[in-house]
């Protein structure tokens, strides 16, 4: 498959959360603000390339048997680096964050494009493709925000958009974890819709 | 020419029943006028204007759900919409703003409703729903819009939000920190003041927590009194719009009863829970309680009446209807002696909609012949 194939692969047509609801749990959990997700996401992203690229790197080294252990030790090496940087230069949003970064060392797109991908794949294609699923985990996370941090309290990354009337009494499920799981699911339907018009058109 | 007729087979039953869905929803709706105008009497014009605001909602809503999934937009008169907008407008204060209804009741039909396939496939009654979605997002006007029912006897037995009489309200020292909410929640400051005596107890101050003890004892007593439960029988007591007239509501039971739309078994295994449960642990000890006084204040005869007897959401077996009943009473008293919220009507029945499938399996009557697997 070629390279840009790989790359536009996880932004729609495999897209992490659209497509293959992987990563839910901080997808859900971290939503609560644009600011959030996309610290989130280059995070995240920056844990899939390394893991990809170091995974497709060693996958002739690594013995099947216990490659899961070794994947782990590979991603947790870099999310450790991530957490102590972020939480060095970016104490806020190391702080707004919280148990979520530690947590990307069990998320399942990481583990699953090591798993699916990295394991029997070039270094480059991998990487592409990386590059790809983090992009599309990144913007999957960024709209499903931009409607919480809208509607929940009527800002855009911290920018008052919806005035202070709107402000001072926001919906406030929408920040709830309740709103996370109606959105997504309207969400969802509205890719659903576009998937069926685009199957339709060929 | 016309085609000959087809000679149709039906499978059993072969019973036609004049029962459908539009004369049942419309028979709701007409049960729930005399609540209504109980309410335009106690709250003023303005409770009219919430409830249309809400039905009117619901209906668009219903109707662009419809038209957008492209399904028959005639079942939008089939006045199941109608009944969800009354009943979310019944379950609101009645000092909120005109959009409250508007956003909650569309939020009912799309969400609790139209997305879950339409009547008959959504899982949770969708005017609770409605109201637990109004009352997540706008928590201070849901819990902050009690007004109390227009004056029109005079001064003389003028009662606040809480609907206790001033004859009733003299025996309770400092009287006024109790204004300004409804009758659950000044039993809710009354378990509040006495764990507070506790605390105070543990201090060393015995003679203070006695006091707010005895305080605690008199908020009780003038809530348990006769001309309070006289005025929460007709309604005279501030709560959500269409809760309030217990008469009025019975009378539309009545009506539902005779028309055979409501089927008792679920409103009295549920009220009767709620009655028994309020003397256990209702009151300040054990057995003390007054289940009168529990049963007329809150929502639980709304809930009971109207709600827990929604067709879809509940159990179809006689005994799982029972079992609902049970349920939510336990969880609407648990909610009212010991949770955060004054009221737990709403969300018992939203709960117990949730385990209904699991109701129906357990009880589902054996066939005629069947054995017991492992008998």
């Amino acid at each position: 498959m070629s390279l840009a194939k790989d790359l536009t692969n996880g932004i729609f047509r495999e897209n992490p959360i659209f497509k293959l609801a992987l990563g839910m749990c901080p997808f859900l959990a971290v939503t609560t603000s644009v600011e959030n997700a996309l610290g989130m996401g280059a995070a995240a992203t920056f844990v899939l390339i390394c893991s990809n690229f170091l995974v497709s790197l060693l996958r002739n080294l690594i013995p099947s048997k216990v490659r899961i252990p070794c994947y782990i030790v590979i991603i947790a090496t870099f999310v450790t680096l991530v957490d102590m940087v972020m939480n060095a230069y970016l104490p806020e949003l190391h702080r707004s964050l919280g148990i979520f970064i530690p947590l990307i060392v069990v998320n399942c797109i990481i583990l699953g494009r090591a798993e699916g991908f990295a394991n029997r794949h070039p270094v480059l294609n991998s990487v592409a493709d990386a590059v790809g699923m983090g992009i599309g985990f990144t913007l999957a996370m960024v709209i499903l925000a931009t409607f919480r941090e809208l509607l929940g309290s009527g800002t855009w990354l911290n920018m008052n958009v919806l005035g202070r009337n709107y402000a001072n009494q926001p919906l406030l499920i929408a920040i709830l974890a309740p709103g996370a799981f109606i959105l997504l699911g309207f969400i969802l339907g509205v890719f659903n819709i576009l998937e069926k018009r685009r199957g339709g058109a060929k | 020419m016309a085609e000959p007729r087809r000679f149709e087979l039906a499978i059993s039953p072969h019973v036609i029943s004049n029962l459908d869905t539009r004369r049942i929803m419309y028979d709701v709706a007409v049960a729930l006028l005399p609540a209504l105008a109980a309410a335009v009497w106690f709250f003023g014009p303005r409770a009219l204007l919430l409830v249309v605001a809400s039905v009117a909602a619901a209906v668009l809503s219903e109707y662009l759900s419809l038209k957008f999934m492209k399904r028959p937009v005639s079942f939008v008169l089939d006045g199941s919409a109608v009944v969800t907008g009354i009943l979310l407008a019944f379950n609101l204060p009645p000092g909120v703003p005109v959009w409250l209804p508007v956003v909650g009741s569309a939020f009912a039909i799309v969400v609790g409703k139209q997305a879950f396939g339409g009547l008959g496939h959504n899982i949770v009654n969708p005017a609770l729903l409605g109201r637990a979605f109004l009352m997540a997002s706008f928590p201070v006007l849901m819990t902050a819009g009690w007004t109390a029912p227009v004056n029109r006897d005079g001064d003389g037995t003028y009662s606040d939000t809480h609907g206790i009489p001033v004859v009733e309200l003299a025996g309770v020292p400092g009287a006024d920190a109790i204004s300004g909410a409804t009758p659950l929640n000044v039993l809710k400051q009354s378990f509040d003041l006495d764990s507070g005596a506790g605390a105070v107890e543990l201090e060393g101050d015995r003679a203070g927590a006695d006091e707010m003890r005895l305080k605690a004892a008199s908020m009780r007593r003038a809530l348990y009194g006769a001309g309070t439960l006289k005025n929460l029988l007709i309604g005279k007591r501030g709560g959500c719009l269409g809760e309030t007239s217990i008469v009025m509501l019975f009378l539309g039971g009545i009506y539902l009863v005779l028309r055979k739309v409501l089927e008792l078994r679920l409103p009295l295994s549920y009220l009767g829970t709620v009655a028994l449960l309020g003397w256990v642990f209702g009151g300040g000890g054990w057995f003390d309680g007054n289940p009168l006084f529990h049963v007329l204040s809150g929502g639980v005869v709304l809930g009971g009446i109207f709600m827990v007897s929604d067709m879809v959401t509940t159990p179809v077996t006689p005994r799982g209807r029972i079992i609902f009943g049970l349920g939510a009473g336990l969880i609407t008293m648990i909610i009212r002696r010991w949770g955060g919220y004054p009221e737990g009507c709403s969300y018992s029945i939203l709960l117990m909609n949730l385990t209904t499938p699991l109701i129906n399996r357990l009880t589902r009557p054996k066939f005629f012949g069947e054995v017991k697997k492992n008998g």
